[in-house]
């Protein structure tokens, strides 16, 4: 800032920076007052300054996303529909697998049934659940690596 | 805040996101996508944003940004940043607006990525340099220098394609 008229140098890279903060309105007040009494000697930092705003005008018209709130709206009635689903399917399993601990539980003690009924009737679900997990591993597979998961026919 | 407040700011904010991931990710669809899972992130736990911590906006673009990251990092497939700026649904856009955002896009899209975020934060959605810093997790004292980096390159840029 000592030497205004120069066109480079440090004293003038100084003020570039702060030439930001100014246009900004970020500058303390005793910073803005010596950029200010700066600009009022430098022709080259008043281009700057200039330059920079047209800049920033630039960029703040520019479409630069979507700025379409429908499509916002959309995606955020999908959102909700999707947490309140992924709440639901949480709530009805979890209920559902505490159902079942229980029942098995019971099943277990049921002094009314012999060992080689429970044996029998444990094996038919055994087995089901296994068939369960494989066919679910499956999907669960082929949902990773499909590529054309997303295509819409 | 209560919860038709929350979706309605989100829905005000969708856009400025979208800018935002756009720039981290190189093309509109992951950037809806990352709007996306943001929006889900939030409305799943709405709690987590607390007021008394600063304005919402930031905040929700600093989630935004941290899923357009996680995003960038599972898929590592951005595409050039050529489609950079939203393609436009804006078909009743003056021909010379259109021109002047493609110059623009080019410009914005051959700059770092860092560069890209952070002059859509200031320039596009008009965040404060503390806000800024908050969304980009650096401290605030570098805001000012990198900022003004970043404006001079876009601008060295955007002259010598005018040229």
């Amino acid at each position: 800032m000592n030497n205004p008229r120069s066109t480079g140098g440090q004293a003038e890279a100084h003020v570039n920076e702060l030439l930001s903060g100014y246009l900004d309105g970020e500058l303390t007040q005793q910073k803005s007052q010596q950029v200010r009494l700066h600009l009022e000697s430098c022709q080259l930092c008043t281009d700057n300054l200039e330059s920079l705003r047209a800049l920033r005008e630039r960029m703040g018209q520019a479409g630069l996303g979507d700025t379409n709130n429908d499509v916002w709206r959309e995606m955020m009635d999908d959102t909700t529909v999707k947490v309140s689903r992924g709440i639901g399917w949480f709530l009805f399993v979890g209920g559902l697998l505490i159902i079942a601990g229980i029942g098995v539980i019971a099943f277990l003690t049921s002094s009314s049934l012999g060992a080689g009924e429970k044996l029998l009737v444990s094996a038919v679900y055994i087995g089901l659940g296994a068939l369960f997990v494989s066919v679910l591993r499956q999907r669960l597979i082929e949902r990773k690596t499909d590529r054309y998961k997303d295509v819409e026919i | 805040m209560k919860n038709t407040e929350m979706r309605q700011e989100l829905i005000q904010l969708g856009g400025g996101a979208h800018a935002l991931a756009i720039q981290i990710l190189g093309n509109p669809d992951d950037a809806a996508d990352a709007v996306h899972d943001a929006f889900t992130k939030v409305l799943s736990r709405p709690a987590a944003y607390d007021f008394n911590r600063g304005p919402f906006k930031p905040w929700f673009l600093r989630v935004v940004r941290n899923q357009s990251v996680d995003l960038l990092r599972r898929r590592r497939s951005a595409e050039p940043a050529d489609a950079l700026v939203n393609p436009g649904k804006a078909p009743d856009q003056a021909l010379e607006i259109l021109q002047r955002d493609e110059g623009l896009r080019k410009a914005l899209a051959s700059l770092p990525p860092d560069q890209r975020q952070i002059l859509v934060l200031r320039d596009y959605l008009d965040l404060s340099y503390a806000e800024i810093a908050g969304v980009l997790d650096i401290a605030s004292g570098t805001v000012m220098s990198r900022l003004h980096r970043a404006r001079m390159a876009l601008r060295e840029v955007l002259e010598r394609n005018d040229e």
